[in-house]
């Protein structure tokens, strides 16, 4: 902490002088003056520049390239790094301007966007519809691209101009632009390519300058960000801290400013603090269910899967495992959410008898005994183990498989292996991704690569022809009837976003897809 | 040139120890369950994104050929690169290795600064309160998992106190005290093991010296108790605590593990935990292999140190 000081007074110094000279010229009242020389210098909104704000990061990336990215927690670092075509409202997640200033679908299977002018990637080169198309190409043709997936429909890029490109697809699907408010619409230099994961070139508000693999990443102000009114920060620097709990410490201790994606256990910890901490605990769209193999015996049985979702009692999960922060969920959709429909919100409830009942029409009234993979940290075996003993009490007894996630997932999604796992879906810019995902026949969550049902199938298709909310709403009530009716997957409870940090941080406005962005934050004298 | 004959022959000895030692980590990696091309193919991977990657990894070549070619390249300075990262094992190793060393050493030093007196003040004051006080304070030491009372300091000294902080490392070359201080803590805490067994050791080994006939035969000769004790007993027990000073720090070494996790200091332990989980084999390899090194010349500095202090044992 105290080597940055006096660095920091410079920086200041420097801006200040340039604030007064704006301040100045726009003929701002010279009153002023006198504090803003005692104090370091204010941003427009009030937020103070400079500084290195330092965060508790709990998961290392495993990679900083977007299109290779493996894990829904790299984006709290790309975030920072790169900027996504489409931004979206952080408490709606509706689309908003982001790289691209504009987009209209000029035919359902053509989206043309305009693009913002002026932004420069962090080597120096213009951000344009060449660069845009290379970036888009390379997810789709990337052998380790992960992106794939989003990008399906995607048949070709097409260049109209240096700020103009359309996009054509085999199908309608209205979900891009947000789908582009994600990995996808993350824009690389194409000159820095060939860097690999480890040296990322974007055009977000900073730029890369070290990762330690599994101890730091830095990342330091980009001074030609379009935004001139950001970053207020000089730099991030991210400790990976892997344990949750380490993590919150230090943040209490003063060592780090600020701790993200932190278990409820730990908001009751910060909240014993007092006043040294600022605890942000806020909903998202990211969901703990059980995903079922239904290519196989027994989970192919409708019954056995809806007797399931009626044993589970999702109120006494969410207090046991969320310490209640979280929010019980029926289907992938959470409630108020504009997407999901509020008739819905009790589907399924407890009721014992009649999971019972659908277990011995499906011919197992003498108990049924089930496979079920977890991962192998603490919190995930707590949280399936509550699942076990509300399972267990209607005659389905669990064999609990655990491992790293990695493995699990493997074993489960890839080779077909044990009958359900429980899987935090971490949420999509767009409510259509994660159907797609978990019930697409093509779906990497779709274990056993059953084709959805037909009215599931047509809903989904649907559900990316409206162009606005108002037109796609219907659609996703068919989509979210039809995987509740089928009983595809069983949704427990809506995580909480906790954050935790230092009083000195300032500008943290939590989003509802549950990763926190860094760009407009600023410390506090 | 009997001591180079020594140090010949235990270099000798070292080389099949080594090999062993890589080929039970080797074998230890392989057995456990999991795929290194699917922790990097991620979350969303399809079958062939993770045979294409194994492929390119040379994970699909038979078990024995990935071993040679691993030991092939080791036996020349390189410990190939991380599957996941791919960066150079050695440069991870050398990068996290001296944090770990670090808390080694400190606790080492600590364990015997505070060892040794609370030791001899147990012999010499046997059967006191003094003396079960010192005993239970060291059968504490060895009773208490570092993990649970490395959060207590934590709670306790940093952050109730805020004597020191609870997290991260400094490297020594950029800032001495800053590295000391960060280390503190957790050796520390490494090192309520090594006080124990010391204490313990150089008890019972004491008190084995001083009711020696020898020591009656000083006694009655007209010695005082203070330079039987500090003559005679302490270079009497010197092996017995060499030895014990050896198995401490061999131990410490292994117990950073837990405390790195504590601490969130960057080191070797951690990097071997989150590499096994992973399953990057090369990783674990390189780092188990270095440790082995250390581990090996730490015993060669103290069977050397055996010798200079009782010739005898050179014969043996």
């Amino acid at each position: 902490m105290s080597h940055g000081n006096d660095q920091q007074g410079s920086v200041s110094a420097d801006l200040r002088r340039r604030q007064l000279l704006k301040m100045m010229g726009a003929g701002t009242a010279m009153a002023l003056l006198p504090n803003t020389i005692a104090s370091r210098a204010v941003a427009q909104d009030g937020a103070t520049k400079g500084g290195v704000l330092r965060l508790a990061a709990p998961f290392n990336p495993t990679s900083l390239d977007p299109v290779t990215s493996g894990a829904g927690s790299d984006h709290m670092v790309l975030y920072s790094i790169y900027d996504t075509l489409v931004d979206f409202e952080p408490d709606t997640l509706q689309p908003r301007p982001g790289l691209a200033t504009a987009w209209e679908f000029e035919t359902p299977t053509r989206l043309v966007f305009t693009l913002r002018e002026g932004v420069k990637f962090h080597d120096g080169s213009d951000f344009d519809a060449e660069a845009v198309k290379a970036n888009l190409e390379r997810a789709l043709t990337h052998p380790r691209s992960s992106a794939k997936g989003d990008l399906q429909s995607l048949k070709s890029v097409e260049v109209l101009g240096p700020h103009k490109v359309a996009l054509n697809t085999s199908q309608p699907n209205t979900a891009l632009p947000l789908i582009l408010a994600d990995r996808p619409g993350m824009m690389a230099s194409p000159a820095a390519f060939e860097g690999g994961d480890r040296n990322p070139v974007g055009t977000g508000a900073f730029r890369f300058k070290r990762w330690d693999d599994g101890a730091v990443i830095d990342l330091v102000r980009f001074d030609d960000y379009w935004d001139e009114e950001i970053p207020y920060l000089d730099g991030l620097t991210y400790q990976v801290i892997t344990d949750l709990n380490t993590g919150l410490r230090s943040v209490i201790a003063g060592e780090n400013h600020f701790a993200y994606r932190l278990n409820p256990q730990q908001k009751l910890v910060a909240d014993r603090v007092g006043d040294r901490v600022v605890v942000s605990s806020a909903p998202t769209v990211a969901v703990y269910h059980l995903v079922f193999n239904y290519g196989k015996a027994p989970l192919d049985d409708v019954r056995v899967r809806q007797a399931i979702n009626y044993a589970i009692d999702r109120q006494a999960f969410n207090q046991a495992a969320l310490m209640n922060l979280g929010t019980v969920a029926q289907t992938m959709l959470p409630p108020d959410y504009w997407a999901h429909d509020e008739g819905l919100n009790e589907f399924y409830t407890l009721d014992q008898e009649k999971a019972r009942k659908l277990l011995a029409e499906a011919g197992h009234a003498d108990g049924l005994d089930l496979e079920f993979f977890s991962y192998s940290d603490q919190a995930s075996q707590q949280r399936s183990e509550v699942i076990m003993e509300q399972l267990r009490q209607v005659g389905i007894n669990c064999r609990l498989i655990s491992a790293s996630s990695a493995e699990m997932y493997q074993r489960f999604m890839v080779e077909g292996q044990g009958d359900m796992m429980m899987v935090l879906w971490t949420g999509r810019p767009d409510p259509v991704q994660g159907f797609l995902f978990v019930y697409g026949e093509d779906g990497a969550n779709n274990a056993g690569h059953v084709p959805p049902p037909p009215e599931l199938a047509e809903a989904m298709a649907d559900a990316l022809v409206g162009q606005t909310q108002e037109e796609r709403k219907p659609a996703f009530a068919r989509m979210e009837k039809a995987a509740l009716e089928h009983a595809l997957s069983s949704e427990v409870a809506f995580v909480p976003g906790i954050e935790v940090y230092s009083p000195k941080v300032g500008g943290y406005e939590p989003n509802l897809l549950g990763k926190p962005k860094f760009n407009r934050l600023h410390l506090k004298n | 040139m009997r001591m180079i004959r020594l140090i010949g022959w235990r270099l000798l000895q070292v080389v099949p120890v080594v090999l062993m030692a890589t080929v039970a980590i080797f074998a230890l990696v392989q057995m456990v369950p999991g795929d290194p091309a699917a922790v990097i193919a991620g979350e969303y991977a399809t079958a062939d994104n993770i045979a294409a990657i194994r492929q390119e990894l040379g994970l699909d070549r038979p078990v024995w050929l990935q071993y040679a070619t691993w030991l092939g390249g080791a036996f020349q300075g390189d410990l190939s690169d991380s599957l996941i990262t791919g960066l150079p094992v050695l440069d991870e190793v050398l990068r996290r290795l001296p944090n770990t060393l670090l808390l080694a050493v400190l606790a080492l030093l600590i364990s015997i600064v505070v060892g040794v007196p609370l030791g001899i003040l147990a012999a010499t004051k046997s059967e006191t309160a003094l003396d079960r006080a010192a005993t239970s304070i060291a059968s504490l030491g060895v009773a208490v998992p570092n993990f649970w009372l490395g959060m207590i300091f934590v709670a306790t000294l940093s952050l109730g106190l805020g004597w020191f902080p609870t997290t991260g490392a400094v490297p020594i070359t950029q800032d001495f005290w800053g590295a000391l201080h960060h280390a503190a803590l957790p050796a520390l805490t490494l090192a309520t093991a090594g006080i124990a067994e010391i204490t313990r050791q150089l008890r019972s080994a004491m008190i084995e010296v001083l009711s020696s006939q020898y020591a009656r035969t000083l006694r009655a000769k007209g010695l005082s108790r203070a330079s039987i004790l500090w003559k005679h007993g302490l270079r009497n027990v010197s092996l017995t605590l060499l030895t014990v000073i050896g198995l401490v720090f061999n131990h410490t070494l292994g117990a950073t593990v837990a405390t790195e996790a504590v601490f969130a200091i960057p080191g070797a332990g951690s990097m071997i935990v989150s590499s096994a989980v992973s399953k990057d084999f090369p990783m674990v390899q390189g780092i188990v292999f270095v440790l082995v090194l250390i581990v090996i010349t730490m015993n060669l500095i103290i069977d050397l140190l055996y010798v200079m202090l009782d010739p005898r044992a050179a014969k043996k």
